[in-house]
C-alpha cells in the first residue's frame, strides 16, 4: 500500500475517518478522455514540406523519421481545433496588462570584444568569421524524399 | 508609400535607425517620363509607376535600442557590442526610452496616429550578421501609423513652378539593426562586425507599374539604396525596365534587386527570397509598450517609466513646411527663398538674427544671405557655423547701406573685405578704405568735371535723349570709386544741365 | 546533514557547530559517492572551495553575508555562470563558458552561497525525464533507497546489477537529485511546463515554480520565454521561502520582471487553514492518473476539510487542451530561441566552410539532438505564414481561455487549487524510453504546464510513497504574486505529511552526517 506508517499516523491525527473518500471532492473517475490523434486532410506532411522547413530552419533529418515526427506533432496540435475560440483575443504575454520596463539611455555595456571573440571558434583580427555568404544550400540528394530513406 | 523603420531611429530628415532604428512605410507615385513616352509610341494606355519606400534611419541616441552598449560611428569592430548584441544565450532585450521618444516625435512630425499600445515581433532569417537568427521589429502593431507628409516639388527649371505633393506614411516602427558583413571573396570568408551603427539612411524601394485604375502590377524590391540620388535613379530605371518588359509582352518577376550605381542599373540579387518566410512571432521578452498622454497618465508611477505623448508634442520643433510658410508671411520673402533658408542647416537662424539686428527690409536682407553669404560659403566650402562673417557684421553692413552711408557697390567691397576675415567691423572698413558716400560739395566738383569733359553726351541729353544721363551717372560713380549715391548724382547733374 | 534543512544548516553555521569548509567537504564527498546518479554535469570543486573559504573567513569575523552564507547550492546547467562551463546538456554548448552570471545565480553568490556545481538536465530543458542529455541520463536516488529496495526485494524486477533504476523526472532532474540525495541544500531548476515540479515530485523534494515575472530570467538559457521561470528545489517549504526571498524582485535586465517591490516573508509554524478555500479542479482527474495518486489526492482534500478548510470542486474546462496548446507554443518559441545557435559567435561549430548556410546547417545537425531538432522543425511549421493563424494564433487564443479559467476560479473565492503533480510515480528508465519524448512530455506535464500557461505560481510537496516505495507529490496552484499564501498552505500540508526523506540502502560513507543532523537539530 502507498500509505506509509508515518503518514497513516497523521491521517489519524487529522481525524480521518472516511472510507476511501466516498464523499471526496475529488472526482473518482477521469473527467475526460484522450482522443485518438487523427490526421486532418489539409495537414498532411509531405517530404517537400520537410525540405522547405529544413531549409528555413537549417536543421535536417534527411529521413522518413522526420516526416513521421512532424506529422505526429501536427496531428497532436490539430486537437486545438476542437476548441471554440470565436471572439477570443490571442494571449502573447501573461504580463499584457503591466507596463513594459523602460531603460534610460545610458551606456553601461560594450567594450568587451576580447571576451566575446574568445568564445568564437574563428576570428580574424577583431571580426567574427563566417564562411562565404549568399550561397544557397545545395539541393540534396532526393532519395529520401520519395522512399523511406535512411539516416545519412 | 513610405515606411520608416527606426532601428537606431531616425527620420526622413535625420540620421537613420538601425541598431535602434525607425522604419517608415509610405506609398507614392512616380510617373517616369520615359515610360509615358514609350506608352504613347505604342499607342497603348500609359503606364504609371507605383513606389513604396522603406526608409531605415538611425536614431540619435547614446545607447542602442535594446541594449546599453554605445551607438558610435566608425568604432573599432565589435567594440560597441554587448552580450545581448552578440546574442549570448540568456540575454534579454531592454527598451531604450530615448528611442521610444524619438519614434513618437517622428510620428508626430509626420502627422501619424500614435499607437498608445504597440507590440514587438521577431522576424526570422539566417544571416551571418544577424546573430540571434531573428530581428526584433514591430510588424503587427507599430508605434505610429497613417501619417502624411506634404511637400512642394519644383516641376520646371524656375523656382516658382512648384506643385504640392503628399506622401502617405503607412507606419513607423522601432526595429533592431543587423550587423555588418564584409565579404572577402579572395579569402572565401565573411568578416562580421556586430557594432551596428552605420549612421546612413538606407532605403528599400518596392516598385511596380500598372495602368491607372487597374490593379497594381507585380513588384520588385530594390534593396539597400543609400542616397536620394541613387534612389531616384533606381526607381526610374526599374519603371523603365518593367515597362519595357510589359510592352514586349513579358512578365515582371517578383524578386529582390540591387542598384549598381556604376552601371546605373538594378540587377537581380542572388537570394532565397522566392521561398523566404520570416515566420513572424510576438517577442515574448518585451510586454506591450504602453504610451500615455496627459489625460491617461497614471499617478504614482516612476517618471522614468512614462512616455507622455503630449509632452513630446510640446518639445516638437517647428516643422519645415510651417517654417517656410511663416518666413514668407513674416518677412515677405519669396517661397523659393524660404526653401533655401530651411534646407540649409542654420541659414534660417542666421537670416533671422540679421533681421533682428537691423531696421532694413528683410526683402533686401534675403539677397545678401542667399546670394552673397551662401555663395561665399559654397566657394570656401564652409558651413554656416564656420562663416567668418557674423550675423551682426552683415546686419551692420546692411544698415550702412540702408542709411545711405555707403553705396551698394561699396557695400560689395565691404563684403569682400569681410570675407577675408580679420576682426574689422564694416564701419571700420568703410572708414579705412574711405568707402563712405561723398557729400554734395565733393560730388558737385566731380559732376562739374564730368559735364565739362563730355560735351557730346551733354548735348545729347539737352536734345532730349535722357538715357544718356545714366552714362554720366556711371562716369561720376567711376570717378568717385563707387562712393556716390546715384540719386544724388542725378539731381546734381540735372541741376548743372539746367533740365 | 543528509536531510538537514537549509535553515538548520544556517543555524549550525552561525553557532559554530559547523563551518563552511567542513560543510563543503561533506557535500563534495557525497557528490563523489553519488556520482553514479549523474546529477552533476560539472562539479565546481575549486571555485566552491574558494567560496567556502571566504565564507569561513566571514563567519570567523562574525560578518556573514546573508542567510545563504556558506550554504552549498547547485544550479541547473541552463543558467549562465561566469567562468563555469554552461552546456544545457547539449553538444551545441559543450565548452561554452559564459562571461556573466544569471541574475539568480548572482543573487545566490551575493548571499555567500557556495556553488557546488551545475546539474544535469534534458538537452536545453526539452524533456520530462532528464534522460535526453549528452552526459547521459540522471538516475533517481530513490532507486537506491531502502524504501524502494525493501518494497521490491521480493520482486524479480529488482536486481542488484543497477539495471532497474527509475527516472528522476525532468527536465531539472539533476537539481532534484542533488537536493534529494543530500549533496546540496537548495538547487535552482527552471520550470517551463513543469520542469522543476516534475522531478521534485519524483525525487521527493519540494519544488516551486514562482509567478511569471517575479524572478529574473536574465541568464537563464531559454526554452519558452513566455513561460520559463527559475524554479527552486529544496527539502522543505521554509527553505523554498528563504530562497525565494533572495531571488525575487525586479531586474532591469529582464523586462518581464515586475517593478513592484517584493516583500520577503517567513512562514509561521502554526498555520491556520480554517479560512482557506481550496479548489479541486475536476479536470485534473485525467486519464492515466494512478489509483495511488488519486487516493492521495482525495485523502488530502479530506484532510484539509477536516482541518476546517473549505474544499470545493471547481472546473478549469480547458485543461485538457492545455498540453496541446503548450506543445504548439513551446515548439514555436523553441524554433525561434534555438535560431541563435549557429556556431558563429560561440558554441559548437561544424568543420564546414562551403558557405555560411552550409556551416550553420551542419553545426545545428551536429549540435542538437533529435528531440531539439524535431521541436525546431515543428515550431517552424506552426509559424509558417500559411499555418500561423491556424496553429500559433489558435494556440494563443486557447492559452487565453486557459488563463481565464484560472482567473475565474480564483475570482470565485478559491485561494489555492490542490491537484496531483504527476500521473503516478517515476517510471523505470527502460519503460520510460519506450515512448518518444513528445508523448512522454505530454503525459508527464499534463498537470504542471497549465500553471505556466497562466503564469501563476505552483508548488509540489512530497506527500507519500507509492506501493513501489517511490515518492509521490501533490501540487498546490496559487494566485499570481500570492506566493506567501501558497507557501503557507504548502507548509501546513508538509507538516501533516511528515514525509520521510530518502535513505540509501547501501551504506554510504557519509551516513554519519545523518547522525550529526539529529545532534544539531536537538540544539535548535
Amino acid at each position: 500500500m502507498w500509505v506509509q506508517k508515518t503518514i497513516a499516523k497523521c491521517w489519524r491525527t487529522a481525524g480521518f475517518t472516511r472510507f476511501l473518500s466516498s464523499q471526496s471532492k475529488v472526482p473518482q473517475n477521469p473527467t475526460w478522455r484522450i482522443e485518438p490523434e487523427t490526421e486532418a486532410q489539409d495537414s498532411h506532411v509531405t517530404p517537400e514540406l520537410i525540405d522547405h522547413l529544413e531549409r528555413l530552419a537549417l536543421v535536417d533529418f534527411r529521413n522518413q523519421e522526420g516526416v513521421q515526427r512532424l506529422q505526429s506533432a501536427v496531428n497532436f496540435a490539430n486537437q486545438l481545433h476542437h476548441v471554440n475560440t470565436d471572439g477570443i483575443e490571442p494571449l502573447d504575454s501573461v504580463l499584457e496588462d503591466r507596463a513594459l520596463y523602460i531603460r534610460g539611455d545610458e551606456v553601461t555595456s560594450g567594450n568587451c570584444s576580447e571576451i566575446l571573440l574568445q568564445k568564437a571558434k574563428s576570428v580574424v583580427e577583431d571580426y567574427f568569421v563566417a564562411p562565404p555568404g549568399n550561397i544557397p544550400l545545395p539541393q540534396k540528394e532526393n532519395e529520401y524524399l520519395s522512399t523511406k530513406g535512411e539516416d545519412i | 508609400m513610405l515606411q520608416v523603420s527606426c532601428g537606431g531611429c531616425a527620420l526622413l530628415l535625420g540620421p537613420s535607425v538601425r541598431s535602434s532604428q525607425l522604419c517608415y512605410v509610405g506609398r507614392g507615385w512616380r510617373t517616369a517620363s520615359t515610360a509615358c513616352k514609350h506608352a504613347r509610341d505604342t499607342g497603348s494606355l500609359p503606364w504609371e509607376g507605383v513606389v513604396g519606400l522603406e526608409v531605415h534611419a538611425q536614431i540619435n541616441s547614446a545607447s542602442k535600442l535594446f541594449s546599453s552598449s554605445q551607438v558610435k560611428f566608425a568604432a573599432p569592430p565589435n567594440s560597441t557590442v554587448s552580450f545581448f548584441d552578440a546574442s549570448l544565450p540568456g540575454t534579454l532585450p531592454t527598451l531604450n526610452k530615448r528611442c521610444i521618444e524619438a519614434a513618437v516625435m517622428t510620428g508626430l512630425a509626420l502627422n501619424c496616429a500614435i499607437n498608445k499600445k504597440s507590440l514587438f515581433d521577431r522576424k526570422h532569417y539566417f544571416y551571418a550578421d544577424l546573430p540571434a537568427g531573428y530581428q526584433i521589429t514591430q510588424q503587427r502593431l507599430p508605434i505610429a501609423v497613417n501619417g502624411l507628409l506634404t511637400y512642394r516639388y519644383p516641376t520646371g527649371k524656375k523656382w516658382s513652378d512648384m506643385v504640392t505633393k503628399c506622401v502617405r506614411i503607412k507606419q513607423i516602427q522601432l526595429e533592431q539593426d543587423s550587423g555588418k558583413s564584409l565579404h572577402d571573396d579572395f579569402m572565401r570568408q565573411t568578416l562580421i562586425d556586430l557594432n551596428r551603427a552605420e549612421g546612413q539612411l538606407r532605403v528599400d524601394a518596392n516598385i511596380s507599374v500598372h495602368h491607372p485604375g487597374e490593379p497594381y502590377g507585380v513588384r520588385t524590391e530594390v534593396k539597400n539604396i543609400n542616397s536620394a540620388r541613387f534612389l531616384a535613379r533606381a526607381i526610374d530605371y526599374e519603371i523603365k525596365r518593367q515597362t519595357d518588359i510589359l510592352n514586349n509582352g513579358g512578365i515582371v518577376q517578383n524578386e529582390t534587386r540591387a542598384f549598381d550605381y556604376k552601371l546605373g542599373a538594378t540587377i537581380p540579387m542572388r537570394d532565397k527570397e522566392g521561398k523566404q518566410d520570416y515566420r513572424f512571432m510576438p517577442e515574448p521578452n518585451l510586454p506591450p509598450l504602453i504610451l500615455y498622454d496627459s489625460k491617461t497618465l497614471p499617478r504614482n508611477i516612476d517618471a522614468g517609466q512614462v512616455i507622455n505623448i503630449d509632452l513630446i508634442k510640446e518639445m516638437l520643433p517647428e516643422l519645415p513646411n510651417i517654417t517656410r510658410e511663416r518666413l514668407v508671411e513674416e518677412y515677405g520673402i519669396l517661397p523659393e527663398h524660404s526653401f533655401v533658408l530651411v534646407n540649409e542647416d542654420g541659414l534660417k537662424e542666421y537670416f533671422e538674427a540679421v533681421v533682428k539686428m537691423t531696421t532694413a527690409d528683410p526683402k533686401k536682407i534675403i539677397g545678401w544671405v542667399i546670394k552673397n553669404l551662401l555663395g561665399y560659403l559654397r566657394q570656401e566650402n564652409l558651413t554656416i557655423k564656420q562663416s567668418l562673417i557674423t550675423p551682426s557684421a552683415l546686419a551692420e553692413l546692411v544698415t550702412l547701406l540702408e542709411n545711405k552711408v555707403i553705396s551698394s557697390s561699396a557695400a560689395q567691397q565691404v563684403f569682400q573685405e569681410l570675407c577675408k576675415g580679420g576682426n574689422k567691423t564694416p564701419t571700420l572698413i568703410v572708414k579705412e578704405k574711405k568707402l563712405g558716400l561723398l557729400d554734395s560739395e565733393q560730388l558737385e566738383g566731380i559732376c562739374q568735371k564730368i559735364v565739362d569733359e563730355h560735351d557730346e553726351e551733354v548735348a545729347a541729353i539737352r536734345k532730349g535723349n535722357l538715357k544718356v544721363m545714366n552714362k554720366l551717372i556711371g562716369l561720376v560713380q567711376k570717378a568717385s570709386k563707387g562712393r556716390t549715391d546715384p540719386a544724388l548724382a542725378k539731381t546734381i547733374l540735372e541741376k548743372k544741365l539746367q533740365l | 546533514m543528509l536531510g538537514m534543512s537549509l535553515r538548520e544548516a544556517a543555524a549550525a553555521l552561525r553557532c559554530g557547530q559547523l563551518n563552511p569548509i567542513e560543510l563543503y567537504q561533506k557535500c563534495l564527498s557525497l557528490i563523489k559517492e553519488t556520482r553514479f546518479l549523474n546529477a552533476y554535469i560539472n562539479v565546481a570543486e575549486d571555485v566552491a572551495l574558494r567560496q567556502a573559504t571566504e565564507a569561513e573567513k566571514r563567519f570567523r569575523q562574525g560578518k556573514p553575508l546573508g542567510e545563504l552564507d556558506g550554504i552549498p547550492v547547485a544550479v541547473k546547467d541552463n543558467f549562465s555562470t561566469a567562468n563555469i562551463e554552461t552546456t544545457c546538456a547539449s553538444q551545441m554548448l559543450k565548452g561554452y563558458i559564459p562571461p556573466y552570471n544569471a541574475t539568480v545565480v548572482q543573487k545566490l553568490l551575493d548571499q555567500g552561497a557556495v556553488l557546488m556545481g551545475k546539474t544535469n538536465l534534458d538537452e536545453f530543458g526539452m524533456g520530462s525525464g532528464s534522460t535526453d542529455s549528452i552526459f547521459g541520463p540522471v538516475k533517481n536516488p530513490w532507486s537506491y533507497s531502502k524504501q524502494y529496495r525493501e518494497k521490491n526485494s521480493g520482486s524479480r524486477t529488482i536486481a542488484d546489477d543497477d539495471s532497474d533504476w527509475v527516472i528522476a523526472g525532468g527536465s531539472s532532474g539533476g537539481s532534484a537529485v542533488a537536493v534529494s540525495s543530500g549533496t546540496c541544500f537548495v538547487a535552482l531548476g527552471s520550470d517551463t511546463g513543469g520542469s522543476t515540479r516534475n522531478p521534485a515530485s519524483h525525487c521527493g523534494v519540494v519544488g516551486l515554480k514562482p509567478t511569471y515575472g517575479l524572478v529574473s530570467r536574465h541568464g537563464l538559457i531559454p526554452l519558452v520565454n513566455s513561460m520559463d521561470v527559475p524554479g527552486i528545489l529544496a527539502r522543505c517549504v521554509d527553505d523554498v521561502a528563504t530562497v525565494l526571498g533572495v531571488l525575487a524582485g525586479h531586474d532591469p535586465l529582464d523586462s518581464t520582471t515586475i517593478q513592484d517591490p517584493f516583500q520577503t516573508f517567513t512562514l509561521p509554524d502554526d498555520i491556520d487553514v480554517t479560512n482557506l478555500c481550496v479548489g479541486i479542479p475536476k479536470e485534473y482527474h485525467a486519464p492515466g492518473l494512478s489509483t495511488e495518486t488519486l487516493s492521495l489526492w482525495s485523502r488530502t482534500a479530506d484532510l484539509l476539510e477536516d482541518a476546517g478548510a473549505k474544499v470545493v470542486e471547481v472546473s478549469l474546462p480547458h485543461t485538457r487542451y492545455s498540453i496541446v496548446c503548450y506543445h504548439v507554443l513551446c515548439t514555436a518559441e523553441v524554433a525561434s530561441n534555438m535560431a541563435r545557435f549557429d556556431g558563429l559567435e560561440y558554441g559548437h561549430r561544424a568543420n564546414v566552410e562551403d558557405s555560411t548556410e552550409a556551416m550553420y546547417s551542419a553545426t545545428r545537425r551536429e549540435g542538437f539532438n533529435d528531440v531539439v531538432r524535431g521541436r525546431i522543425l515543428s515550431g517552424n511549421f506552426f509559424l509558417l505564414k500559411q499555418n500561423y493563424e491556424k496553429y500559433f494564433l489558435k494556440a494563443q487564443k486557447v492559452r487565453r481561455l486557459i488563463a481565464d479559467d484560472f482567473v475565474k476560479v480564483f475570482k470565485s473565492g478559491v485561494d489555492v487549487l490542490l491537484t496531483p503533480t504527476t500521473l503516478g510515480d517515476a517510471a523505470p528508465y527502460e519503460d520510460f524510453i519506450q515512448e518518444d519524448n513528445r508523448t512522454r512530455s505530454a503525459q508527464e506535464d499534463v498537470f504542471t504546464q497549465c500553471a505556466n500557461m497562466a503564469g501563476v505560481p505552483a508548488i509540489t510537496v512530497p506527500a507519500g510513497l507509492s506501493s513501489r516505495g517511490l515518492p509521490l507529490g501533490l501540487q498546490f496552484i496559487g494566485q499570481a504574486f500570492r506566493e506567501q499564501q501558497l507557501l503557507s498552505v504548502a507548509k501546513w500540508f508538509e507538516k501533516q505529511m511528515n514525509f520521510c526523506p530518502l535513505d540509501f540502502y547501501k551504506h554510504l560513507e557519509n551516513r554519519d552526517i545523518c547522525q550529526r543532523k539529529s545532534n544539531i537539530a536537538s540544539l535548535l
